[in-house]
């Protein structure tokens, strides 16, 4: 009787280590101790990595994993020194990310996200092991927003860090107001990882190295090494500074400092919804179908879809008069050679006057030819001399002061000389090794203040996907886009959440 | 267009609490435009400035909270220099002659639970410190000029609040060594 009390009340790791052959035990035993010297977290930090160690272990046993091969793929010398040092890096934001704490707002805040699909469902176990091995490799992710006497900044975190079912809406707020409070979150649902991340820590690049790098650590757990390379960071490896430092730098002063003030541009008609984003679609394309109708028309990929976006725009406002003005966000790294994971991108916007929208063959040239002029080296220079001479100008205003007034600014001005917005992450590539097991990638760019929709495109393999996020229930757009797309012999999959109505 | 969805379906939230906050912040709103008016109609004591504090207390703890460093120690010291400015104005408003002695106990009492809170959990709360050495130097800072000010009352409170924000200055120095510039280098950064 008390012998089945006892039974009943260990927990299935323990009946699990039962079950092992003395040596094997004395295998497992000596891996926690080493966990043990690996990991100086407090206690209920270090309680919860150990569990996770657990249950990855369990679930190598459901998945006829031996366990010395167990135990290999989860050698603890993974966990690197990251859990067993104290917290002592800090970042101050980089100048592109100085706005995102100043203009947030309750529920309202740049998020972003990028998803991985695998050809099989995602081991939650392994996924949570992939994300503990793979922090060590980003320290400047593993930290928390803190509030200084002049600016914002990230304070290392310690902690666990977790993964969450995907649930609710995407690229919903990030509660990032408690301490120790992470900014990003990795969800898996069936089949796909998903990384939201806060603007404040990176941008559409750096993000892509960190899902990368997850995706590819949690392949190697499933036992599908492979050698680092395109854009993969090797986990066991060292963070350079180069990593963290502020692309901004790289200002030259010989460019002059240009202005972030435009015209307001026409925004698509529709009650803004109240939850944000209203809903999020993704149109998934044959890339070469794609790619093809562009050459059509002799452009880019990018120009093409802007002007098919441009059409739609202009299909889903009830405006006769004024400009459509798309944002189209530029990689600074292009540009100059920083290797930075921090936020290194601007914009610059395509405006056409919306008498002009006509159709894709007549806007195409316009459109590349405003791309060619605005997306220069010289041109993004300006900008950046600009965001930097303004960084430079508040500095030393105290944050009380400047918090309020940015917030008043910024909610004046807002996006509102944007229509929509479109962010081409282009042609994503896995190790070789490993581009087999995955089957597409998206990435879906978080709520605007007034725009209705922001639109985000990646491709990977032959499929390239266009992601909307609607900030209205009004949906002509995507219904124009899809037609004008399905016109042009490029038709799309259209996959998605369901509208959120509370 | 047929939309295949390939997210779970959304919890269904109740917007209680939006629409709770938002009808608070047209009720704070009307409230005070209309004290303003009300005392300058009627004469009398300014009260208003009285309501109008309370309001923004209300407001900034309960209906629009920190979305940054909301944490234990800054929302304490929040509490005290919010309580601190209320009785200040209600004392020179409304009722005068007992806050020069009642504010500094105010805050001597906020100094002694902060740092509690504070070494109590002392490798967590090293990252929320910043508040509390606000509290710290503006308590100090008071001493300093209340004693000049008020130097015939010999204000024991005054002395007491001193006494214990420099007590736990030097406590948080002695305790943290390099952490605590460390903390002062990053807090005050301009980078």
């Amino acid at each position: 009787m008390k012998k089945r009390k006892k039974t009943e009340s260990l927990s299935p790791f323990d009946l699990f280590r039962q079950s092992l052959s003395e040596g094997e035990r004395a295998a497992l035993c000596a891996f926690f101790n080493e966990f043990d010297t690996h990991c100086l977290l407090p206690r209920s930090e270090k309680e919860r990595l150990k569990t996770d160690f657990e249950s990855a272990l369990l679930r190598y046993k459901e998945l006829n994993v031996d366990l010395q091969t167990a135990v290999e793929r989860l050698d603890i010398a993974n966990l690197g020194g990251f859990y067993s040092r104290p917290p002592i890096l800090w970042y101050a934001l980089d100048d592109a990310a100085k706005i995102y704490p100043l203009s947030m707002r309750r529920g309202q805040m740049a998020v972003f996200r990028l998803s991985v699909y695998f050809y099989e469902d995602v081991v939650p176990e392994l996924l949570q092991m992939a994300l503990t091995f793979t922090m060590k490799r980003f320290p400047s992710f593993a930290t928390t927003v803190k509030r200084g006497f002049f600016w914002h900044y990230l304070d290392t975190s310690k902690r666990r860090f977790a993964i969450e079912p995907d649930s609710g809406l995407p690229c919903r707020a990030l509660k990032i107001a408690r301490s120790g409070s992470q900014s990003f979150r990795v969800m898996y649902y069936k089949n796909r990882v998903s990384v939201e991340f806060f603007h404040i820590l990176t941008d559409g690049v750096g993000g892509m190295i960190f899902l990368k790098t997850l995706a590819a650590e949690y392949l190697r757990l499933c036992g599908y090494p492979a050698s680092p390379a395109e854009g993969v960071l090797d986990v066991g490896g060292q963070p350079t500074p180069e990593e963290a430092e502020n692309g901004f730098k790289f200002s030259e002063r010989t460019y002059k400092a240009s202005g972030f003030v435009d015209r307001p541009a026409l925004q698509m008609s529709g009650k803004l919804s109240r939850s944000k984003p209203y809903r999020v679609l993704h149109f998934k394309m044959d890339a070469e179908r794609l790619k093809s109708a562009a050459k059509g028309m002799n452009a880019t990929v990018t120009a093409y879809v802007l002007a098919q976006i441009f059409l739609a725009g202009r299909f889903a406002t009830d405006e006769l008069n004024g400009d459509m003005n798309i944002q189209v966000p530029v990689n600074m790294r292009k540009f100059y050679p920083s290797q930075t994971l921090r936020n290194f991108s601007l914009y610059c916007g395509v405006r056409l006057p919306v008498q002009d929208i006509t159709s894709a063959a007549e806007i195409v040239p316009e459109i590349a030819r405003q791309l060619s002029q605005k997306a220069t080296k010289d041109a993004m220079s300006e900008m950046m001399k600009g965001a930097q001479g303004l960084v430079n100008a508040v500095r030393y205003v105290p944050l009380f002061i400047k918090a309020p007034i940015a917030r008043l600014v910024y909610g004046f001005l807002g996006d509102k000389i944007f229509s929509t917005t479109l962010s081409n992450l282009g042609v994503v590539n896995m190790p070789e090794e490993l581009a087999g097991h995955i089957e597409s990638m998206d990435f879906t760019l978080g709520t605007a203040l007034s725009n209705r929709a922001s639109c985000s495109m990646v491709t990977y393999g032959n499929i390239a996907t266009l992601s909307i996020a609607k900030m209205t229930a009004d949906p002509s757009f995507e219904e124009r886009l899809f037609e004008l797309l399905a016109k042009d012999g490029v038709e799309a999959e259209v996959e998605g959440s369901a509208p959120d109505e509370s | 267009m047929k939309v295949k969805l390939s997210y779970p379906l959304p919890e269904k939230r109740t917007q209680h609490w939006n629409r709770l906050v938002s009808a608070l912040n047209w009720a704070f709103l009307f409230t005070a435009y209309i004290c303003p008016i009300v005392n300058l109609t009627t004469g009398g004591k300014a009260w208003s400035v009285v309501v109008l504090w309370s309001l923004w207390i209300l407001r900034s703890n309960v209906v629009a909270p920190a979305l940054v460093e909301y944490n234990r120690i800054s929302q304490f010291i929040k509490f005290i220099v919010h309580a601190c400015v209320l009785l200040i104005l209600i004392d020179v408003f409304l009722s005068p002659g007992w806050a020069v002695e009642v504010v500094p106990i105010v805050c001597f009492s906020g100094l002694i639970i902060a740092g509690f809170l504070f070494f109590t959990n002392l490798q967590r709360q090293k990252q929320n410190m910043f508040p509390m050495l606000g509290l710290i130097a503006v308590s100090l800072g008071c001493t300093i000029v209340g004693l000049i000010v008020w130097r015939e009352e010999r204000l024991w409170s005054l002395v007491v609040m001193g006494a214990l924000a420099f007590a736990l200055l030097a406590g948080c120095v002695c305790v943290l060594g390099l952490d605590f510039l460390r903390e002062l280098k990053k807090r005050f950064h301009v980078k």
